[in-house]
């Protein structure tokens, strides 16, 4: 048991690993923000757009799986 | 015979794929089609979670970074096509220079831009929330206004202060700048004792941040998309005028 007002993230860094997993891709002219899954393909977190007939598209739906 | 054999098998591997897209679309929206519309002259800019700026947050933290942003906001300038745009705020507040950053971008776009605060816009979600040509804010939503602090450890020389100090004086100013509060109301909310359990500062709510004049008027998504509007074509008739 901890008694802090720091925040966990404070007192127990994350790994390295946690942050090179996550980067920032151009996927058919997209800025797409993914995450690399343990089998090697990449998991939509984000797309970074203004236009939101961009968001209507079902391909960048976060949670998609590019491959 | 042979080809056959593998034609079919070729096909059952696309239908099955076919269906898994299928399934897998089903499981992230809860339908298969979303329907189609043509080119928006609006674009929409969303800042959710943190404003994270030069510290990356962990993982597990929602945030806007604020490097991905920018571009955005000079793409948003450069291309014709779009005439408007409007951002959306539900920000716990985080990095001062980053949210100062986008604050001054958003300050100086050239195109008609409308703010919603949705949820909450503390801290530095403030001036980015007074950024925009115009500000809403929706009847729920709640702006925080505090001294800036650092987390962690603080070594405590006058110096650190005077920057902390200097830092905060930035905020207040372009607030105060862009937006309808006086500086001793914005002072007196910031310092306020009492309001926040254990801290310094005020929580005001929808039509309070409208009485104050820090934000233009209370409003959803109807409100703001009708000003926009009326701000694209004030625009667009001055624009003609200088032709001419």
């Amino acid at each position: 048991m901890l008694y802090t007002p720091l925040s966990e993230a404070d007192i127990f860094p994350c790994s390295d690993k946690e942050f090179s997993n996550r980067q920032c891709i151009s996927y058919q002219g997209k800025q797409l923000y993914v995450e690399q899954l343990d089998d090697g393909s990449y998991q939509i977190l984000q797309l970074l757009s203004t236009d939101p007939q961009d968001f209507m598209d079902a391909a960048y739906t976060p949670g998609t799986i590019l491959r | 015979m042979n080809n056959d054999g593998t034609k079919k098998t070729d096909d059952t591997q696309e239908g099955q794929q076919n269906e898994s897209s299928l399934v897998q679309k089903i499981q992230q929206l809860g339908q298969s089609t979303i329907p189609q519309a043509s080119d928006s002259n609006i674009h929409v800019l969303s800042i959710i979670g943190q404003v994270e700026g030069h510290v990356q947050l962990p993982p597990q933290n929602k945030t806007t970074k604020y490097e991905h942003l920018l571009p955005q906001l000079i793409a948003v300038e450069q291309n014709p096509k779009i005439e408007g745009l409007i951002i959306l705020l539900n920000t716990v507040g985080g990095d001062v220079e980053a949210g100062l950053a986008l604050s001054e971008m958003l300050a100086s776009l050239s195109k008609p831009t409308v703010s919603v605060v949705l949820g909450g816009g503390h801290s530095i979600g403030v001036p980015i929330s007074v950024a925009t040509t115009h500000s809403f804010i929706v009847p729920t939503a709640t702006m925080t206004i505090h001294p800036i602090r650092l987390t962690g450890l603080v070594i405590g020389v006058p110096q650190t202060f005077e920057y902390m100090d200097k830092m905060q004086d930035r905020v207040i100013n372009f607030v105060v700048n862009h937006s309808n509060i006086k500086e001793e109301k914005f002072k007196e909310l910031m310092f306020a004792k009492g309001n926040l359990t254990r801290d310094i500062g005020t929580n005001i709510v929808g039509a309070q941040a409208v009485e104050y004049g820090l934000i233009d008027a209370v409003g959803g998504v109807k409100e703001a998309m009708e000003k926009l509007n009326s701000l694209i074509k004030e625009n667009n008739d001055s624009n003609k005028q200088v032709i001419q």
